[in-house]
């Protein structure tokens, strides 16, 4: 067979510009970004690169800025993928269920549009609604008569901000995903637990979780992928702060890169894209082995 | 079926609601920011009316971030515009190839070269995309931003997904009729992916017109800036501007806010089957 065969040419030229682009915006910038990460910051632009080796790797990896901000973005993602996938689910079964009826459609996208805004505009108004002084969040806990939260402002509450924040954004996503499984799920088996006397919770543990699983393991994966890589929300809402409370990785290799360290800040994305392929993997490899 | 209970349906509104409302209220609040002044807000944060009925804000806003407003408008339509033709095109094209040569090996090399730079982390792959654009002469022009945001996941999985299930009858009489594979691609299979080209176009312009970071990063001016751009830079402006800020961002949901809401169906329905197929 020869390499290209004639009934194939027309083939290769159909694809020829998204060859292109994927190898001049995807597979080249990953090589060259391993290439950098090895290579000493102030050459690393250069045609020819001083090597390192794996310097930039120990650096960042005794830097204690970077441990607590690895910690910290770990930390983050458990909680926002709980909080995330539950809320959503725990939504998409009350948009499911009979009771609800007509207005269905209008409760599903007035979750769903900030999936479409612009992350940035979101974010920014979100800034400005936490904000101490005219802020509209703080005005309505005082309203009810509810301590007031403090925000971006503090570092003890400045994670959570962003949490809600980013939920906002996110959430009607997974929603629509577990809606879409709901709608292939066979109603007639929860009813027919119902009639044997199966109670609600019953029902929703034995019948209708094990039918989401497809629907579940999306969620946590795309949710894992995404809460990881936390960026905008922190470059608008937070810089990082207060006292490095929001500094995740993304945004900390982010810095290094404006500070002209191309050498750290590549070796810190590599860690962090190892991490993302490492434990999609694991949660896959997990599901899998639970589905058979 | 049994009929449901009156109390567990208004139980059920009222959580829902409840939900809805709190997930919309930014908006609100957005849209009255823009319309009132900070002092009035100070003492009134949670007035659900504007005083007065003003557009003073977004009439002050013709220039923000060393750019026109319409310059910055200009630029995230075209942008967008642009790259949401080319996304079409170039993976319609792709995905065609790769669905009709599977076998072929460079094609899977393609495939699986592809899906490991979506899986990469965007933010991080646009630092080398600097270099990348820097070694090409890229930078500070309309051609990088335009180009890198032309390669997106969610497009070429339904795409994929659409020729997959084409019937091989279709593209065999096609054949057997004598016409090119040219022909085949845009007189037969085309005209057929009609409602997938549809579905992909409007959600690459909702995704794209989102897009700050890379615009950002390959911009040396302010020139190239899109309206999130110019956004992130006054909101990080000193003497803030409240009223603007919140213009500004009405100015860059209401586009996709109002395409999202006339094709619903479409971008939540692409979007599921795009990240299910994924």
């Amino acid at each position: 067979m020869t390499l290209l065969r004639h009934q194939d040419r027309v083939f290769y030229l159909f694809a020829a510009p998204f060859a292109a682009l994927t190898l001049v915006f995807g597979l080249w910038p990953i090589l060259l970004s391993i290439k950098v990460s090895l290579s000493e910051s102030t050459t690393a632009l250069a045609r020819a690169p001083r090597f390192v080796g794996w310097e930039n790797y120990a650096t960042i990896l005794a830097d204690p800025l970077f441990a607590a901000s690895l910690a910290r973005t770990l930390i983050y993602t458990a909680l926002a993928v709980a909080v995330n996938v539950g809320f959503a689910l725990a939504y998409a079964l009350l948009l499911n269920s009979d009771v609800i009826g007509r207005g269905r459609t209008f409760f599903k996208l007035a979750v769903f549009l900030p999936v479409v805004t612009p992350d940035l505009a979101g974010y920014v108004v979100w800034r400005w609604l936490y904000d101490q002084s005219f802020g509209a969040l703080n005005a309505g806990l005082a309203l009810l008569h509810l301590p007031g939260f403090g925000g971006i402002a503090s570092p003890a509450t400045a994670m959570l901000a962003v949490l809600i924040a980013e939920l906002w954004h996110h959430a009607g996503f997974y929603v629509v995903i577990f809606l879409a499984n709901l709608a292939l799920c066979d109603k007639a088996l929860a009813e027919a637990a119902a009639i044997d006397g199966a109670s609600a919770w019953q029902r929703l543990r034995y019948v209708i979780l094990p039918q989401l699983r497809p629907a579940i393991l999306i969620n946590l994966i795309y949710a894992l992928i995404q809460f990881l890589k936390t960026f905008t929300v922190v470059v608008v809402m937070t810089k990082g702060g207060p006292n490095g409370a929001t500094n995740f990785v993304s945004y900390f290799a982010y810095r290094l890169f404006d500070q002209g360290e191309y050498g750290q800040a590549t070796a810190a994305g590599t860690i962090l894209f190892a991490i993302v392929i490492g434990i999609s993997a694991l949660a896959y490899g997990l599901a899998k082995r639970g589905q058979a | 079926m049994t009929r449901p209970r009156p109390l567990a349906r208004i139980a059920a509104w009222a959580v829902a609601g409840t939900v809805s409302l709190l997930f919309l209220y930014p908006y609100l609040w957005m849209a009255l920011g823009s319309m009132r002044s900070t002092r009035a807000i100070l003492s009134a944060p949670l007035r659900p009316w504007p005083e007065q009925w003003t557009l003073d804000a977004y009439i002050r806003l013709h220039e923000v971030a060393g750019v026109t407003l319409w310059r910055a408008v200009a630029n995230s339509l075209g942008i967008t515009l642009a790259s949401t033709a080319l996304a079409v095109g170039i993976t319609a094209m792709g995905a065609y190839a790769l669905c009709r040569r599977p076998g072929l090996l460079a094609f899977r090399f393609l495939r699986g070269g592809f899906l490991l730079t979506m899986m990469y982390p965007y933010m991080l792959l646009v630092i080398p995309v600097y270099i990348v654009m820097y070694r090409l002469h890229l930078l500070g022009g309309y051609t990088g931003i335009v180009l890198f945001l032309s390669l997106g996941p969610v497009q070429f999985f339904l795409f994929e997904q659409f020729f997959r299930a084409l019937p091989a009858e279709v593209i065999e009489a096609a054949t057997i009729d004598g016409a090119q594979e040219w022909d085949i691609l845009w007189r037969v299979v085309m005209p057929m992916a009609r409602p997938v080209v549809a579905t992909v176009s409007i959600i690459t312009f909702l995704l794209n017109w989102a897009q700050w970071f890379p615009v950002l990063v390959v911009s040396t001016t302010p020139d190239t800036y899109t309206l999130p751009v110019a956004l992130l830079n006054l909101n990080g402006e000193l003497g803030t501007d409240f009223q603007g800020i919140m213009a500004l961002s009405v100015i860059t949901t209401l586009p996709p806010a109002i395409l999202f809401l006339i094709a619903q169906r479409r971008v939540i329905g692409g979007m599921t089957e795009g990240a299910v197929k994924g």
